[in-house]
């Protein structure tokens, strides 16, 4: 099948408007970071007790949502799917802006921003036992793969994209299954504390990736006024009920062993305690079950509408997972000695929303939606509308 | 090379928490206000728990003091990308202010909360004293460094006065020893070689049973204690 493809015109006043309100946005989330740099993280929800908040949060939120797009972009690309090839080359430049995403996302949550170049010292000055300096090579090589093959996509270099394509599905599940390992690791966090967090994310990144992803290309289709393969989507969203059934049998597995001892206290404190909500009503809820009634059913998982709200549930769902991870994950009192420990060192740690934390990660989403933007007006990334009975020049790849 | 340990003794710890007072007077840590203890952003290289089991009247409080456990296997070394948290050679673990990036990171890992972050930038008065200024010609961790927040701090063992006693050929465990064992008003805390037979922790060691806090974590941790 021969596709062109196009740059939108970005001349109509909702572009600009879009622009403007992002632009605003980014700066005031720029702001933001810039008085808890200066001031010190008090002014952020983290403390000793629950030492990683939102900027963590959405940092392996946007991982995940970048290596599921990256790797659907490869069924057309490298399993020859043809019919996902109107969505390949928005596949790709969505990974990249949302990896980029990620990394300020990480820097935002550092203490001290300015020494993260030590983060990619690799092998000299970093401690290569550490699960975040492999990331540091995980992520930085995910980036460059992604230039590198958003860049031979362009130039229709159809063996090099097959290669590269290759590389970049088995680099972006390195990616997802370092960034569980992150967490998955550490022995003294119950709720992280599992072989199989590396899974669980990188199921977790491809229903989110690809909830995105429908939800993008209905919203560009229909904003640029391009017509849209419904059969396109419907074949989208049969990949993802397939892919939130593997991610609550993941999940499943991961609490149920939680929930034998030893160690069960955290989490049956995040099933019952402050937090339950996020992890019953967003990610099981929102998550897992709607999205499943709503896809499984005979007449809402054939209208476009409805699939449109199963995508929007699940990328909110997926988000409460990420959530109902990082915070409460923490949150719950060590047993540093047996029996009940009296006072602050043995209570919850509690965290709560400040208005500086909000706008620094509604900055984030906005930057990423500022260079979505940008993208969509440079590169060539939709396809030209063929409803329009337009005779495009047939693309090679 | 010695290998630095400390033994507590919960029989003879009454918690008047002098050791985490001393802790604060000599490294300088910040003393924190009712609102930082509120959000937990408080900074502690010692503190005081109360355990309690049973219930009333038939209760039982074990108060234990936690200094960094400074464990030979240690989960916050492992983790941290910066090399900003190391061994030395005598075992004490040591946290780089110069090199830290604060990621957090051995914060989520320490299996004992001996961890702080410094979350805003002090004001002079709620130091004991003025930073002193570093020694430029050292190349590791200065001992007193000027704060900066958004680091991660923590117990060093007073490795300081370690260094700074064995160079004056002083003996380590009986003259010169950590702020808070010297400060302890029961004499409840013994620090000293854990290697060398004859040092006063082996032989406490030897002649008590003791515990390790989370043993099940496998830390191989040097802070001992001795039950009730």
């Amino acid at each position: 099948m021969g596709l062109a493809y196009s740059k939108i015109d970005g001349k109509s006043r909702e572009f600009y408007l879009l622009l403007i309100l992002f632009s605003i946005f980014t700066l005031v989330g720029f702001i933001c970071f810039m008085v808890s740099y200066i001031s010190g993280h008090h002014v952020l929800g983290s403390s000793s007790i629950i030492p990683w908040g939102m900027p963590i949060t959405i940092t392996i939120y946007l991982i995940g949502l970048s290596a599921g797009s990256l790797i659907l972009s490869a069924l057309t690309y490298v399993f020859g799917k043809e019919e996902y090839r109107p969505i390949a080359r928005l596949a790709v430049y969505l990974a990249i802006i949302l990896i980029f995403g990620a990394m300020i996302g990480i820097a935002l949550d550092l203490g001290r921003p300015e020494k993260s170049w030590r983060l990619f010292m690799f092998f000299v000055l970093n401690n290569m036992r550490s699960m975040f300096a492999l990331n540091g090579i995980l992520y930085g090589g995910y980036f460059l793969i992604g230039v590198i093959y958003l860049g031979a996509i362009f130039a229709e270099k159809v063996k090099f994209i097959k290669m590269m394509g290759k590389i970049a599905i088995g680099w972006a599940a390195l990616v997802h299954m370092g960034t569980g390992a992150i967490f998955g690791f550490i022995a003294t966090r119950p709720i992280f504390f599992s072989p199989i967090k590396p899974f669980e994310f990188l199921s977790a990144a491809m229903v989110s990736g690809l909830a995105l992803l429908i939800i993008a290309v209905v919203a560009t289709f229909k904003f640029t006024k391009r017509n849209l393969n419904q059969e396109l989507i419907f074949s989208l969203s049969r990949l993802l009920r397939i892919l939130i059934i593997v991610l609550t049998v993941m999940v499943l597995i991961d609490k149920l062993t939680h929930l034998y001892s030893p160690h069960r206290d955290p989490t049956i404190w995040l099933f019952t305690g402050p937090y339950s909500w996020i992890f019953w009503g967003l990610q099981v809820g929102f998550a897992y079950i709607l999205p499943m009634i709503i896809l499984f059913h005979p007449q809402y998982g054939k209208n476009l509408k409805w699939v449109m709200v199963a995508s929007f549930l699940v990328v909110i769902g997926i988000f409460g997972e990420r959530f109902s991870l990082v915070i409460p994950g923490t949150a719950y009192p060590m047993p540093f000695y047996p029996g009940k420990i009296e006072g602050i060192w043995g209570t919850a740690g509690s965290f709560p929303i400040t208005p500086v934390e909000s706008f620094m990660s509604l900055g984030m989403f906005t930057l990423m939606g500022l260079l979505f933007l940008v993208g969509l007006k440079n590169l060539e990334l939709l396809p030209v509308d063929q409803s329009g009975q337009q005779t495009p020049e047939p693309a090679k790849t | 090379m010695p290998r630095w340990g400390m033994v507590i003794d919960l029989d003879k710890c009454v918690g008047c928490q002098a050791c985490s007072t001393a802790c604060k007077a000599e490294n300088n840590v910040p003393y924190g206000s009712p609102d930082d203890q509120r959000m937990r952003r408080d900074i502690y290289w010692n503190k005081v728990i109360a355990a309690t089991s049973g219930k009333y009247p038939r209760v039982n409080t074990e108060l234990i003091p936690m200094p960094c456990m400074h464990c030979d296997h240690a989960p916050c070394v492992t983790v941290c990308p910066a090399k900003a948290t190391y061994r030395r050679e005598d075992g004490i673990i040591v946290q780089d202010f110069r090199k830290c990036i604060g990621c957090k990171y051995c914060i989520v890992a320490c299996p004992y909360g001996a961890r702080s972050f410094n979350s805003r930038e002090q004001k002079e008065e709620e130091y004991h004293r003025p930073d002193l200024p570093p020694d430029r010609n050292v190349w590791g961790q200065w001992a007193f460094p000027t704060r900066t927040h958004g680091v991660v701090e923590k117990c060093t063992f007073c490795f300081h006065r370690i260094d700074q006693g064995i160079k004056e050929g002083k003996k380590i465990g009986k003259e010169v020893v950590p702020a808070c064992v010297e400060d302890c008003p029961a004499e409840a805390r013994k620090f000293g070689d854990l290697d060398d037979i004859n040092s006063e922790v082996s032989r406490l060691l030897s002649s008590r049973g003791w515990i390790r806090l989370r043993e099940e974590l496998d830390t191989k941790c040097k802070v001992y204690y001795l039950p009730k």
